[in-house]
């Protein structure tokens, strides 16, 4: 379903200079099936998640999704996933129902079938009610909501959260998790990046820990808690990054000292 | 391109702006307010001022008002002026008089005494000072009574004529110069009546009206003086003014009109298209980015040409609402207005615009709203908020003012010169189109066209691209650093430099050329010339080039081109110079013929130049600024352009940076920037910065040559005779076949050039391998050193 490979993104920061955003990052996630992408800020799960819903480019590497490439087939790539970050607000001055009609006839739905479509996608997200209210007006939780709907009208075989919890209070994300829940039922391959080790644990059937642009560790949850003999994914995943960050700073002071 | 997508967005982004108010405010409620306020404050202005009473303080008045001698300047009850001596639409019943003496206005003064004219003024100006009066006319003491006593003296010549009175025509200067007394008349009116004067204050509208309507009536009143005392003379009346001249204007009904409408409604037209454009784009590109609404879009399956296509033609429909709006408005209101104040259009020349002119307007609106709209589309995409974005509307109205102004100047007229002019073109072509000069019109439609679909096309890659820049739509804000940022610049430095650079750097140079060129006049001397010429190449554009390429480079190698070309490029460079001389004639002719040179100028700097002996001019004006030009514009300016990855892009805009640091005369800028296009290809082709050096040396030197030795040239009987023809005073032409022969000649070697550098143009495009060689390189070093 989704194929990443030496996948490696640099650009240019006036602060800290050349970033690697993305340093080889390979993995595989396969149809029905929740692969959680686990990192603390700026590990780079954004910018992996970005370049496979074709918004960033790769500098190396490639990436497939459903057998399309993410560079030379972007357009099509962009049919079969559904995109929901912290960064795809929706729009003010829209309706719930305007916005994902909108999106839906972007994907290329025809008039009727859509309407059959939405109706159903609304009944399922209990979304009746907020229907005509604008963007504007719509409390936090009531927008993941309708970005939900907007990512899911297609009916995407692919589906992409990336910390797509932040900020909803624990009702909302709660439902949000029940929700990515049934969409794995359904046989959805779902990535899914967060920092918070609850869901993960929660929700997961594999997880990377990525640090720096790279996966530190990957596998089902109970392979990692066998590898690294460890029962709390929290305190593994804690003590991974302190690992890593001793590493990468003792290498910093090297660098220096050349 | 899918247009149903676009259409689709477009449908969206139009109603998303719909719906917001400030939009709508901006584009429809404004205009619809604005004029017609405009309107009814101008009408009230006016209204205030014609019906805004004058009250006057007419100070040594008595006298006069008591002498019963015509024409008088007081009505019978001594109130007020003479009712006929207003003019007809002024009411007299305005003016209101206070009669007051000298002792009055100047308490202190000795009532016999004159009181001094700045006395005078002091006083004046204490009287008007707390609005009581509006203005303050001052009759001299005894002003009355000289002009009685002019007129009597008159009368009593016709009476007693004076027969010791020389005839016309027999005065000598003999007999002037010893008949000082025989003239008395003519010293005794000098020195006679006294002037009156008025006091007013220009700080003030009431004053300054209050001036005005007095100025008219002593106008007339002294007019009748006059007349009168002609008649006492015994001199017909008409003798004063024999004749008039009498105006007729032979202009078409509607034409003149037509014509003031033809410059306003033009630039109206621009100025709204332009604001209309702006708004919306800032809230559809760079709002969108700050409420986060754009990643939802990106990662639609709508590809980013169909995003931004949908976007422009939705600021171009806002754009041409505001325009319609705004020019319907101040129409319905112009009309208004000067339907209630006639004799305000005919002051203006304005009447309701001619019916035509709203067809053309509405065939101009839509690539007008095209240009502007992707221009601000793409300026806005790059900025980061709507804050941002509002920054950049100033920098645009900045440049593109002046080519809406420039057709505002009345010597300007719709040539093929001005037609090649982006915006000011089709302002001149739409004024002659307003005008029915159709025929100009018809001329010139096609270049200006031509230019300004060439803008759009331009202006609308520009906006794509900015689309699909991922540094433009992800940008973050930084906080600014100056000291971080030039430690970046040095430490983090490519072997060549970046295209920020490289323009820095044009701009650089032009700045200094520009500051330098004001702060230095050409010297006196021809040895000062060339000292001056030799220290701005070497100090103002080799240097700052040289000194950005070791501080900012880390190759100066590959920066300025330091490399051999292949042994046959030079021969080649060599045969394509010589050649392309004659074509680079008559292209300067071309020029000269399009953008008329000013030919004072063009004959001081010719003569200036040509003083210098032939040698020095090889040197300092041909191999001087080949090496220090080639250093700094195909070496540090392209090689940082060239980072952009296209590069005849980059060819192009150096050449223009080039282009303009040559203007001394501003044709010469043109034919520059078309040689440096050539210069940059020999350049990029052959990966040898010794080409162009070459070529520009060549060119420079035939053409001073030619400059200094074409008279003697064209009428010796060589050979250089055969080819060379005299076509003005100092201007010298290649006969046709010349031309012809050369152009075969160019192309041939331009051809060979192309072969003899093939090898090194396919291994040219390796700096760019290396780079990004280069990146990943310090990628895998840095995961080294991480590893270790």
């Amino acid at each position: 379903m989704i194929h990443v490979e030496q996948l490696t993104k640099t650009y240019a920061d006036l602060r800290r200079g050349q970033i690697v955003a993305l340093d080889g990052l390979s993995f595989d996630a396969w149809e029905g099936q929740i692969y959680g992408l686990l990192g603390p800020n700026g590990a780079g799960k954004t910018t992996a998640l970005r370049i496979l819903s074709t918004l960033l480019k790769p500098t190396s590497g490639s990436a497939t999704v459903n057998g399309f490439d993410v560079v030379r087939q972007s357009s099509d790539i962009r049919r079969q996933i559904g995109f929901v970050s912290a960064n795809t607000a929706v729009y003010d001055r829209m309706t719930a129902w305007e916005m994902v009609e909108y999106f839906g006839r972007l994907n290329g739905i025809e008039r009727d079938e859509l309407r059959d479509r939405m109706e159903r996608l609304f009944e399922r997200l209990q979304m009746n009610e907020i229907r005509d209210l604008l963007g504007a007006k719509m409390s936090t939780g009531m927008k993941q909501k309708v970005s939900i709907a907007r990512a899911l009208v297609h009916d995407p075989p692919v589906l992409i959260f990336d910390e797509a919890t932040s900020g909803l209070d624990v009702l909302v994300a709660r439902a949000l998790l029940g929700i990515v829940a049934q969409l794995r039922e359904q046989g959805k391959c779902i990535l899914f990046s967060t920092h918070i080790m609850r869901e993960a644990e929660r929700l997961c059937d594999r997880v990377a820990i990525m640090f720096h642009g790279h996966i530190l560790a990957e596998g089902t949850l109970g392979e990692l808690r066998d590898e690294h003999d460890e029962d709390d994914l929290e305190e593994l995943f804690f003590q991974l990054i302190s690992k890593h960050e001793i590493e990468h700073r003792v290498a910093g002071e090297e660098r220096l000292e050349v | 391109m899918n247009w149903r997508n676009v259409k689709l967005i477009l449908a969206r982004e139009v109603r998303d702006q719909l719906r917001d108010r400030r939009t709508l405010f901006m584009i429809a409620v404004l205009p619809m307010l604005l004029y017609p306020l405009l309107g009814m404050s101008f009408m009230q202005v006016s209204q205030f001022f014609q019906a805004h009473p004058t009250r006057v303080l007419v100070v040594g008045g008595e006298e006069l008002a008591a002498r019963d001698e015509s024409p008088q300047l007081f009505d019978t009850e001594g109130a007020n002026f003479d009712p006929a001596l207003f003019a007809s639409e002024d009411d007299p019943s305005l003016v209101k008089l206070t009669f007051a003496d000298a002792a009055d206005l100047l308490p202190d003064q000795d009532v016999a005494g004159s009181p001094s004219a700045k006395e005078l003024a002091d006083a004046a100006r204490t009287r008007m000072r707390d609005k009581k009066f509006d203005a303050v006319i001052y009759f001299p003491a005894g002003f009355a009574g000289e002009l009685t006593a002019f007129r009597d003296e008159l009368k009593n010549r016709v009476a007693n004529p004076p027969e010791d009175r020389p005839r016309q025509g027999e005065s000598s200067q003999d007999e002037r110069a010893e008949g000082g007394e025989k003239s008395p008349d003519a010293e005794e009116k000098k020195a006679g009546i006294p002037n009156p004067v008025i006091y007013y204050n220009t700080a003030r509208e009431a004053s300054q009206i209050a001036r005005s309507r007095i100025e008219g009536v002593i106008y007339r009143w002294t007019t009748k003086v006059g007349e009168q005392n002609l008649i006492d003379s015994d001199v017909p009346k008409s003798a004063a003014r024999p004749f008039s001249l009498q105006s007729n204007d032979v202009a078409e009904a509607g034409r003149r009109e037509a014509a003031t409408w033809a410059k306003i409604l033009p630039f109206v037209l621009m100025i709204w298209a332009l604001t209309g454009a702006f708004y919306p784009a800032v809230d559809l590109c760079a709002g969108e980015k700050e409420r986060g609404t754009l990643e939802t879009l990106l990662c639609s399956p709508a590809q980013r040409s169909e995003i931004v296509v949908g976007k422009l033609l939705t600021v171009m429909a806002f754009s041409m609402a505001t325009a319609v709006l705004n020019l319907a408005s101040m129409g319905l209101t112009g009309a208004i207005v000067l339907s209630s104040l006639p004799q305000l259009g005919e002051m203006m020349h304005l009447g309701m615009p001619p019916a035509e002119a709203v067809f053309w307007l509405a065939v101009a609106l839509p690539p007008v709203s095209a240009l502007f709209g992707a221009l601000a589309v793409a300026l806005a995409a790059f900025a980061r908020s709507t804050k941002e974005g509002q920054y950049y509307l100033m920098p645009l109205i900045l440049v593109t003012m002046p080519l809406m102004i420039l057709p505002m100047q009345p010597s300007m007229e719709l040539t093929l010169g001005t037609s090649l002019i982006p915006v000011t073109g089709l302002m001149l072509l739409l004024r002659e189109l307003l005008t029915s000069n159709y025929a100009v019109a018809a001329t010139f439609a096609a270049p200006v066209v031509g230019v300004t679909l060439t803008g759009c096309f331009f202006a609308i890659r520009w906006a794509i691209d900015q689309f699909n820049s991922e540094s433009v739509l992800f940008r973050e804000s930084e906080r600014l650093d100056l000291g971080l940022w030039l430690r970046h610049l040095r430490a983090d430095r490519h072997a060549t430099p970046t295209a920020a650079m490289a323009i820095a750097c044009g701009v650089l140079i032009l700045m200094i050329r520009f500051f330098t060129g004001l702060a230095i006049s050409l010297p006196e001397t021809t040895n000062g010339l060339i000292v001056l010429q030799a220290v701005t190449l070497i100090a103002f554009v080799a240097a700052p080039a040289l000194i950005m390429t070791s501080v900012l480079t880390r190759s100066p190698r590959r920066t300025l081109l330091l490399n051999f070309p292949a042994w046959q490029a030079i021969p080649a460079v060599i045969l394509l110079a010589i050649s392309i001389h004659p074509l680079a004639t008559v292209l300067q002719q071309l020029l000269a013929w399009l953008y008329p040179l000013d030919t004072v100028k063009l004959k001081f700097v010719v003569d200036r130049y040509g003083e210098i002996p032939f040698v020095w001019m090889v040197l300092v004006l041909a191999i001087l600024p080949a090496v220090c030009e080639e250093f700094a514009y195909r070496g540090f300016v392209l090689s940082g352009l060239r980072e952009m990855g296209h590069p005849w892009r980059a060819i192009i805009l150096s050449s223009a940076f080039f282009g303009i640091t040559h203007a001394l005369i501003v044709q010469q800028s043109i034919a520059a920037g078309i040689l440096g296009v050539l210069l940059g290809y020999t350049a990029v082709r052959s990966g040898s910065l010794l080409c162009p050096i070459l070529f520009h040396a060549i060119h420079n030197s035939l053409l001073f040559a030619l400059m200094k030795f074409g008279e003697q040239w064209s009428q010796s009987d060589g050979l250089a005779s055969w080819l060379l023809v005299q076509t003005g005073d100092d201007s010298f032409a290649y006969r046709l076949p010349v031309v012809v022969a050369a152009a075969l000649t160019s192309v041939a070697a331009i051809l060979w050039f192309r072969k003899s550098t093939r090898q090194v143009a396919s291994g040219a495009a390796e700096p760019r391998v290396e780079v990004a060689n280069e990146r990943s390189a310090a990628v895998v070093a840095e995961r080294e050193r991480i590893a270790t």
